[in-house]
């Protein structure tokens, strides 16, 4: 398992480094010079303050050794400062974390309480009539854009019946009540729209979970269907649900850009998506591998948990 | 349900096994000949599954939309009537019009043209670099296998719509326009999809390649590569067709994403994402334009899906029985 462990980070470093590599040559693929993309809205006219920039940024030196100094930094959890605001962006990005988590977590959290018991019932009424309701209601989930869903809700709760704001953000922090109001609307777009995954995968596992043995046992041992059901099947139907369900946590973490733009909901994804609107290439930069770099450990996390939890992967390697 | 299935195999087999070339037969005839046998297979299994048939009858109206969408359309979808501005719909426009006076049921039908083959083209991107590469590294294993499997990790590493945004975005800063811009949003959905694909074709490799038949072609002494191609390729292909079918959808989703925020194409095109951004600032007084795009992308997406799982329900017969 350490031998393991150790060998999958190893592989992680080229990864990492190709991550590194794309995101330094986005600026210098933009058009035009790196000096008037960094420069941003002041011109930089002056040739003799140009030739100066040049040398501070040390961009009269070869490209690869540019890549080492940026990386240098990078390392230090430095990504200069944003064009726009000029505060560090790594300040900048840290401090939209806590929405996004909480956007990310309720969104979850919600999407469970809608997958679990339809996906259960769905699986143990087959065929019947909350079956077919469910899968098409997930289907619907599924192919609904989320932006699409989201407008619907803001038009319905918030324009015509005038009960939740369309949009904004109150920190949980700073007055309960009113965050909740906040985040019910881009919460259940959220938590709808994964629930639409997850009542399908609750379905078939479940469905394939009352099949086994074991279930056939303790019916013969006259335990009440409901005890079968809830107490010994669901809780093996629920591990590739749960499973799913942590990916799905995971991947929100980098924050959906279209409903916390819509929602104005401040978090990274927004942060990213004004980034891009207002050309602010370092926070760009620095989103984007804040995000690749995220992927990259979930990805090494989810398989170091699966041998924990099923030795029989690692055999045969 | 299990019991017709088998019969249509057997029934599928012995309909081979009378294949016979009469002797007046050109090639291309008999390939022609096969290739109908296997279409009028493949359309009587469709039509046994209720969630394929209605997907496929969608994506049929859908292919319709996108090559006749010019004679489909009423008006001009470009051109503004500003005595007409926010109509509601009435029988000279559909759909109504929207801030400009646009007719809108023009523009979901030529917008949904764009969209449309747009995912067809990046799909297709996808499955041309993922397909030999996944099958050529589950065939030949090896040092080839363990390069493509970590530059397919550095892909999967880019969080989708993370990438799209920076392709997009050097796009428009490059102020790349019309077909151009498309080719770019192709290459970057393409790019995201082909690791999926690779990782996919590459397992359905491995398992097909310890099988006899695949044995049998190398004591006949044919090239690996040949192999590969014409041998192994062919049995890897139905859960490539049920991904891609499914994917086809997540791409139009997509592509309506990115342009709702911006990063499609310029105005006056007609685009199904950019009119749901634009329809936005008249949600309080006409929500009614706001309607249409997203109802249009949820269909499509919804043919897709719908025609993907049925498609999953007859390929893979063991999930079927679910």
């Amino acid at each position: 398992m350490l031998i393991y462990t150790i060998n999958r980070l190893l592989q992680l470093v080229p990864i990492v480094l190709f991550l590194t590599v794309v995101v330094f040559l986005f600026v210098h693929a933009l058009p035009g010079d790196i000096i008037d993309a960094i420069g941003g809205t002041e011109a930089v006219n002056d040739p003799v303050v140009r030739k100066a920039l040049e040398k501070e940024m040390g961009l009269d030196q070869p490209i690869v050794v540019q890549y080492w100094y940026w990386l240098e930094k990078v390392v230090q959890g430095d990504f200069g400062h944003s064009l726009i605001t000029r505060r560090p962006v790594t300040v900048e990005l840290l401090e939209r974390i806590p929405a996004t988590l909480y956007l990310a977590a309720v969104g979850i959290g919600l999407s469970l309480l809608i997958a679990i018991p339809f996906g259960t019932l769905a699986a143990v009424r087959r065929n019947t009539l909350p079956d077919y309701a469910s899968q098409v209601i997930s289907l619907l989930g599924i192919s609904i854009p989320e932006f699409w869903f989201a407008i619907l809700s803001i038009l319905v709760f918030s324009l015509y019946f005038g009960i939740l704001p369309s949009s904004g953000y109150v920190g949980p922090g700073e007055d309960f009540g009113l965050s909740i109001w906040y985040l019910i609307l881009p919460a259940v777009a959220i938590g709808f729209r994964q629930a639409a995954y997850t009542t399908r995968l609750t379905r078939s596992s479940m469905l394939d979970e009352v099949n086994k043995d074991y279930v056939i046992t303790h019916r013969s041992l006259g335990l009440s269907e409901r005890k079968v059901i809830f107490k010994y099947t669901l809780r093996n139907a629920l591990i590739p649900t749960v499973t799913i369900s942590g990916l799905q946590f995971a991947n929100l973490l980098g924050g959906t850009v279209v409903l916390e733009t819509i929602f104005a909901w401040p978090g990274i994804g927004l942060t990213i998506y004004q980034a891009i609107q207002l050309r602010d290439f370092p926070v760009i930069q620095a989103g984007i591998l804040f995000l690749g770099f995220k992927v990259v450990i979930i990805n090494l996390l989810v398989d170091l948990l699966y041998r924990v939890l099923n030795p029989r992967v690692g055999i045969g390697q | 349900m299990s019991e017709s299935r088998t019969m249509t195999s057997t029934r599928l087999q012995s309909r081979q096994r009378v294949d016979t070339v009469s002797p007046g037969e050109t090639p291309i005839r008999v390939r022609l000949r096969r290739l109908g046998s296997v279409l009028g297979a493949a359309f009587y299994e469709l039509r046994k599954s209720r969630t394929a048939s209605i997907g496929g009858i969608m994506i049929a109206c859908l292919l319709v939309m996108v090559l006749f969408g010019q004679s489909i359309a009423t008006h001009d979808p470009e051109k503004a009537d500003y005595r007409k501005r926010t109509q509601p719909p009435s029988a000279e426009h559909i759909m109504g019009t929207d801030k400009y006076g646009r007719d809108i049921y023009s523009r979901v039908i030529i917008g949904g043209q764009r969209t449309i083959i747009i995912s067809f083209a990046a799909v297709t991107v996808g499955l041309l670099i993922g397909i030999p590469l996944g099958i050529c590294s589950g065939f030949y294993g090896g040092r080839l296998d363990s390069v493509v499997m970590r530059i397919t990790d550095g892909f999967l590493a880019f969080p989708g719509l993370l990438l799209y945004l920076l392709i997009v975005t050097l796009a428009r800063e490059w102020k790349l326009q019309g077909l151009l811009n498309d080719a770019i949003l192709v290459m970057a959905l393409g790019l995201a999809f082909w690791p999926e694909v690779a990782r996919l074709s590459r397992s359905t490799a491995l398992v097909e390649a310890k099988k006899e038949y695949v044995e049998a072609a190398r004591v006949i002494g044919l090239p690996g590569f040949r192999i590969a191609m014409t041998e192994i390729l062919p049995n890897c292909l139905s859960p490539m067709i049920v991904n891609a079918t499914v994917r086809l959808g997540l791409m139009i989703l997509i592509i309506a994403a990115l342009s709702f925020l911006g990063l499609g194409t310029s105005p006056p095109t007609p685009d199904w994402g950019s009119d749901l951004r634009a329809a936005q600032e008249f949600l309080q007084t006409h929500p009614l334009i706001a309607i249409f795009p997203g109802l249009a992308i949820c269909i499509s997406v919804l043919a897709f899906n719908l025609f993907g799982d049925g498609l999953r329900d007859i390929l893979d017969p063991r999930l079927a029985e679910r």
